[in-house]
């Protein structure tokens, strides 16, 4: 480069007094003006001049180090250059990453781009106030220009450095800045690749421009350490063909040899960081290899392996040598690369990739180190995490990866015979080692564990991933699980009265989750069917006796039996084991217990036919448990069992809350099951104790209204509705009476007020609200009975427990729900006597609590009080919600002439009660918001011009609180906030379009008592939407809803709208950006055939404009 | 269904008692529980067990209703705890003496007279303004277990 000789003397100036700077550093002479001198140099403007020539001619190592920072810093400051001091620049760290400058200047230049890629990178960039659109350029052309570039020059400097670092004895400079290009090339692979996947994968690639950072998400999950690399086919001649793999394996190889001298160890930066890139790169995957049948991506991984085995194999001796005092940090890395690798082929590859250089298959070197891994895990028993936690975490996640069924692609769990027996091992050794764990922590009085549901869903994943193991081989696993299971409970029988049976139960314990996990899936509120991996699998025996799960299944069933032995229940069934028999009856009934008898039919779709035949044996073996077979004997032991957790363990809370919302549920889910049940003796028998019985009564309240639902739910199975809806009256006939002539007694108010009488009130509400719940067309006729009995007395008791929170909150649940399950079904008559019933209550409740004031005595017992407020509102609204509904669906037989009764009127009434109730403050209650803001939006689109004749107090409110709801934080509610606004805004522009006002001088704006003109409501709303839709943080899916607001406001107020454009196009300073803006704004208001109507066709049309516009425009608006 | 196994007659006599025996595992947050013989509201419960397969116990958290006092008790949820006949009638008010005592109107036209002013400063304050502005008041009075006190205020 040529340099004037004036240039050359200020250069030499600087270099002089940056010399003298790092020397006075140095020697601690004036240390403080020596670092200013520095500091001011490095943040000099555009210092790459100076800097180069500093690198290039100073003789002082510290005074090129600064030099070479100072680089990085302003590279990092300035990110803009001319194309050409681009060049030159780069050409200057490529020099200095390739060692020219020296060790210390090399390590600074391989740091450098390591910054310079994180900087590029979104998700780790800073903040720096420049457009979106422009990080994104920079993005892409940091992918498609540099990446591979800066790799190749990491790359190339390790190499260079290699010898020199192998043949020294001791750590030598050139050990940091390997271990920094390592860094590097591990860096670049993590980088998101989006630009180079041949466009497959567009739709990946295409910006979310309406927030921020967005892609951080999806390294959030569990198994984050293997997030598959895809570069694309670019990099296939750099990473693949180059041989550079070799290279590193035989680098990290040759390291380990050293690990004995100074310097060197196993966890030296050095080491952990060739080790981190080895792992990497198993998880490559996509077109950077050719299509050649996964061919070229197994000799890949099969590299890759043969250096990897040494760290993990031969599994005990690694294991021995960690427990004695070996760092764990090359097996674990092991296990992440087998986890990696499991992530990117089938069991089969999987486990074929060892054989062709060992006599195993890898599934077996897994198996062999899984169960090292547990027999550690079983002596040590260790509370803290330790590295075999760690280990059997990988483990299993590489055994659930592999298990796992893809949904396309035809790869099952099926494994190979070998692998097969290889998990058969695992498993048992799995068990062995919870079993172990279990009695261990059998008298332990851990209060934290023993609670039942955190106990299961805190083991839930690991014993998700159990039971993918076992399942991959159920004809070893699941006999092994039965004859376990028979020991424990043959050692409970013998030792019945003589020793302490608390280990044995815990075993149990244990077991039944397992076995429940192994042999039947969540439904999540579906019916599940049997898992894929026990209906397909071959088994020897076609007679269903003696189907090794038929067979586990009825060992449970009769061991459960005997809970209703008095003597058995008292020395055996303690609360805890009851609570997993009733979680595994729940669990394994609705999966096995008169499955739906097309079961199987379809199964075997996708497998070929010798499949099929198999899946069909097997679950007709299966069928054992069905309608015609011993289902309905299991059911009544099912029902029995589940009564006598009721009746006979008083006060056991968590037990009662499994039977009642799982195990009582899952019973009546399903119809064909409902027709059997209420066939049943002990079903009708649990009817009546709970209709007439004090009993039950003790049950905690909310398990009472479970079970009232239940029992009514299993009404649908009763032959037609008659009788369904008689059964219902039997069962709750008795307790509306009771609650009608409490009601009527003269001396209520002294009586109400007794402990004894409110727990029966409160009970009885529980129960009813229950029931409403369970509401269905069959027995809708009898609820609505039900309510309409007691409608009269639930007013008097508002009167009477006004001051007892709990009861009114009970009494206004219950008509919440009790409407909410009969309006759409009410005549014209009926629906009058409900509503006009609701605004008494609506009236009631207001009276009774505006203008009140409690005593705040203490602090807990306010907010107490807040929160029973709170609810109280949102049952109202709810109610409110609720009455709504009858002007969208509506099955009762009136016709449509029939005068009914004016809901809006009504609904805006209730409002009006309630509005004066709610605070912004209350709004801050995520529920109350959504509640509020679902009926606020659904009454402006349906009733519109009802806001017209609101009061200017009230409607000053409710645009405080749209307003309010625009800027919140959940999506949903700014969606219904936006849907309300094109009601109000459509409505307007329709009834002034045809000459009528609308809402008049509501729109217009007007001047205040100051004389100052305030805007009329649709000039603010647009001027606040635009602001949001332009400048503010939101989520993609409200772009529809925004535009379908914003076209009517825009309609609304032309003029303020071609003026707000007009200003945003005059704040832009870059005539580039001016001009685009120009145009979007243009094309958004006249592209695709815009009209001045507001039709669908309209709508849809906008709502494109809109989104275009956006895209074009965010990304230069939005700062960052 | 036959009237013998009707059991939810109401024992309207019972109305004198003090305080009235309901299974612990009953008692839900936001009832009342007597607490080493004090009236209180529970604001907590939970329940643990004693040793993994014993039964279960109800750990109360309860804040007693006249001097907001906090008061804590465990009892095995098949046992029978104390819950208080907590009574609350409502007042129009019809003076305010100098030594604090209120002068209540009681429903059959008698007065009531032996209450004092509640100690807490925001109802008191509001009671005496509005009081002294000649509103409408009516409080509430809140018994239980032999005590009495006003615990809220409406302006009608």
């Amino acid at each position: 480069m040529q340099r004037s000789p004036n240039d050359l003397s200020q250069l030499q100036a600087t270099m002089r007094a940056i010399e003298l700077a790092c020397s006075s550093i140095q020697m601690m002479v004036n240390p403080a003006e020596a670092e200013a001198t520095i500091l001011s140099f490095c943040q000099s403007p555009q210092p790459y001049q100076a800097c180069q020539y500093i690198i290039e001619n100073s003789q002082m190592p510290n005074a090129r180090f600064q030099a070479a920072t100072a680089i990085r810093d302003a590279a990092i400051r300035e990110l803009e250059f001319s194309a050409a001091e681009k060049e030159t620049f780069l050409a200057e760290v490529k020099q200095a990453t390739l060692g020219i400058h020296g060790a210390d200047v090399q390590f600074i230049g391989i740091n450098f781009l390591e910054s310079l890629v994180s900087e590029f990178s979104l998700s780790t960039s800073t903040t720096m106030v420049l457009p979106t659109e422009f990080h994104d350029q920079c993005q892409k052309s940091m992918e498609l220009e540099y990446l591979k570039a800066f790799y190749c020059w990491a790359r190339d400097a390790a190499l260079s450095m290699t010898n020199k670092i192998l043949d020294s004895d001791s750590a030598v400079p050139e050990t940091k800045a390997s271990t920094a290009a390592l860094r590097l090339m591990l860096q670049i692979l993590n980088w998101d690749f989006r630009y180079s996947k041949n466009g497959v994968e567009g739709a990946k690639g295409r910006k979310n421009v309406f927030s921020a950072r967005v892609g951080n998400d999806n390294n959030l999950s569990r198994r984050s350490e293997c997030t598959v690399v895809q570069p694309g086919p670019a990099w296939h001649e750099v990473l693949i063909s180059s041989g550079h793999i070799s290279w590193l394996l035989s680098f990290y190889r040759a390291l380990r040899k050293k690990f004995s001298c100074e310097g060197f160890w196993l966890d030296c930066p050095l080491a952990v960081s060739a080790r981190k890139l080895i792992v990497q790169f198993c998880s490559l995957k996509g077109d950077i290899f050719h299509s050649d049948n996964g061919q070229m991506q197994e000799n890949h991984l099969l590299q890759l392996l043969s250096g990897i085995i040494e760290w993990v194999n031969p599994p005990e001796a690694v294991s021995k040598a960690i427990e004695s005092g070996k760092s764990e940090s090359e097996m674990l890395d092991g296990c992440r690369a087998l986890l990696s690798i499991a992530t990117v082929t089938t069991p089969v590859v999987f486990d074929q990739l060892l054989k062709s250089i060992s006599s195993f298959g890898t599934l077996t070197l897994l198996s062999a180190l899984m169960c090292e891994v547990l027999k550690v895990l079983i002596v040590s028993n260790a509370e803290e995490e330790t590295w075999s936690w760690v280990a059997r975490d990988l483990l299993l996640d590489t055994w659930t990866a592999l298990l796992v069924p893809i949904e396309s692609g035809g790869k099952t769990g099926l494994l190979p015979a070998e692998g097969r027996n290889a998990a058969a091992n695992v498993f048992s050794l799995i068990v062995e080692s919870e079993l172990k764990a279990a009695s261990a922590s059998a008298c332990s009085d851990d209060v934290d564990t023993d609670y039942f549901q955190a106990s299961v869903s805190a083991m839930d994943e690991r014993l998700s991933s159990y039971a993918l193991i076992g399942r991959a081989a159920i004809d070893i696993t699941i006999p092994l699980l039965t004859n376990l299971f028979n020991e424990r409970v043959a050692r409970l029988h013998q030792g019945r009265g003589i020793t302490d049976p608390t280990v044995t139960l815990e075993e149990l314990y244990s077991m039944l989750l397992i076995i429940g996990h192994v042999l039947a899936d969540e439904g999540d509120g579906e019916t599940p069917l049997v898992p894929k991996a026990i209906q397909t699998q071959h088994v020897a025996s076609g007679e269903s006796e003696k189907h090794p799960v038929v067979v586990l299944s009825s060992s449970i069933l009769n061991f459960a039996k005997q809970s209703l032995d008095p003597e058995m229940r008292a020395s055996i069934f303690s609360p805890r084991l009851m609570e997993a028999i009733a979680w595994f009856l729940a669990r394994w009934s609705s999966t096995y217990l008169m499955p739906p008898e097309e079961t199987g039919e379809n199964s075997g779709s996708g497998y070929d036919n010798n499949h099929m035949v198999q899946s069909l044996c097997s679950s007709k073996a299966l069928l054992i448990f069905g309608e015609h077979n011993q289902g309905k004997s299991v059911l009544d032991l099912v029902v029995h069992i589940a009564t006598t957790t009721l009746v006979f363990y008083p006060g056991e809370k968590d037990l009662q809350a499994l039977t009642c919302y799982h195990l009582l549920h899952a019973l009546v889910r399903r119809r064909n099951v409902c027709v059997h049940l209420v066939a049943l003796d002990s079903w009708h028998h649990l009817a009546n104790a709970f209709a007439n019985e004090r009993l039950l009564f003790t049950l905690y309240s909310a398990h009472q209204r479970s079970l009232a639902q239940t029992l009514v739910v299993s009404a649908s199975g009763m032959r037609n509705p008659d009788a369904s809806n008689q059964y219902v009256r039997d069962l709750m006939g008795h307790m509306t009476n009771y609650l009608v002539e409490l009601s009527s007694k003269n001396d209520l108010k002294i009586v109400a007020q007794q402990p004894d009488v409110i727990l029966s009130v409160s009970c009885l509400l529980e129960r009813l609200r229950g029931a409403a719940r369970a509401t269905e067309p069959r027995t809708q006729k009898a609820i609505y009975e039900m309510g309409s009995t007691v409608m009269n007395s639930i007013l008097i008791f508002l009167e009477v427990y006004k001051h007892e929170f709990a009861v009114v909150y009970l009494l206004l649940k219950f008509v919440v729900d009790w409407v909410d399950g009969q309006i759409i079904y009410l005549e014209a008559q009926e629906t009058a006597g409900v509503v006009n019933f609701c605004m008494r209550l609506l009236q009631l409740y207001s009276s009774h609590n505006i203008g009140k004031i409690s005593l705040s005595l203490s602090s807990s017992l306010l907010s107490e009080a807040k929160t029973e407020k709170y609810k109280d509102l949102r049952a109202l609204l709810q109610l409110l919600a609720n009455l709504c509904s009858k002007d969208l669906v509506d099955f009762s037989s009136d016709s449509t002439e029939t005068p009914g009764t004016n809901i809006s009127q009504v609904v805006y009434f209730g409002l009006c009660i309630v509005i004066p109730l709610i605070s912004l403050d209350l709004l801050k209650y995520p529920k109350l918001c959504r509640d509020f803001f679902s009926l606020l939006s659904h009454l402006l689109e349906v009733y519109p011009e009802m806001v017209a004749q609101l009061n200017d107090e009230a409607f000053s409110h409710v645009l405080g609180t749209l307003d309010f709801g625009l800027h919140h934080q959940d999506t949903e509610v700014v969606d219904m906030c936006l849907r309300a606004l094109k009601a109000l805004a459509s409505y307007h522009y329709k009834e002034t379009s045809v000459g009528k006002v609308g809402l008049g001088a509501r729109a217009a704006g007007s001047k205040d008592q100051s004389g100052q003109m305030s805007e009329g409501i649709f000039s603010q709303f647009l001027r606040t939407l635009l602001h949001l839709v332009l400048f503010e943080d939101y989520s993609i899916d409200l772009v529809s809803a925004a535009a379908d607001a914003l076209l009517p406001l825009i309609l609304c107020e032309q003029a303020l709208y071609q003026r707000l454009g007009n200003e945003l196009i005059e704040r832009q300073v870059n005539p580039a950006f001016k001009s685009r803006l120009a145009n979007a704004l243009q094309s958004l208001t006249s592209s695709n055939q815009l009209s001045f109507t507001l039709d669908r066709m309209n709508y849809q049309r906008f709502r494109k404009n809109l989104n275009h516009f956006l895209v074009e425009v965010r990304g230069f608006l939005r700062m960052i | 269904m036959s009237d013998e196994e009707h059991h939810f007659d109401s024992k309207a006599d019972a109305g004198a008692s003090k305080t009235y025996p309901q299974q612990a595992g009953t008692i839900r947050k936001n009832g009342y529980i007597v607490i080493k013989n004090r009236p209180c509201k529970v604001v907590e419960v939970s329940t643990s067990k004693t040793g993994k397969h014993g039964h279960a116990k109800c750990h109360f958290v309860g804040i007693d209703i006249f001097n907001g006092k906090k008061l804590e008790d465990i009892v095995p949820s098949s046992h029978n705890c104390d819950a208080p006949h907590v009574n609350r009638t409502d007042y129009q008010l019809i003076d305010i003496s100098e030594d604090g005592f209120v002068s209540l109107l009681t429903e059959n036209g008698n007065t009531k007279d032996d209450l004092k002013l509640p100690t807490d400063e925001n109802l008191l304050s509001q009671i005496k303004d509005g009081f002294a502005e000649g509103k409408d008041l009516v409080v509430t009075v809140m018994s239980a277990m032999g005590e009495e006190q006003i615990c809220a205020l409406k302006d009608i």
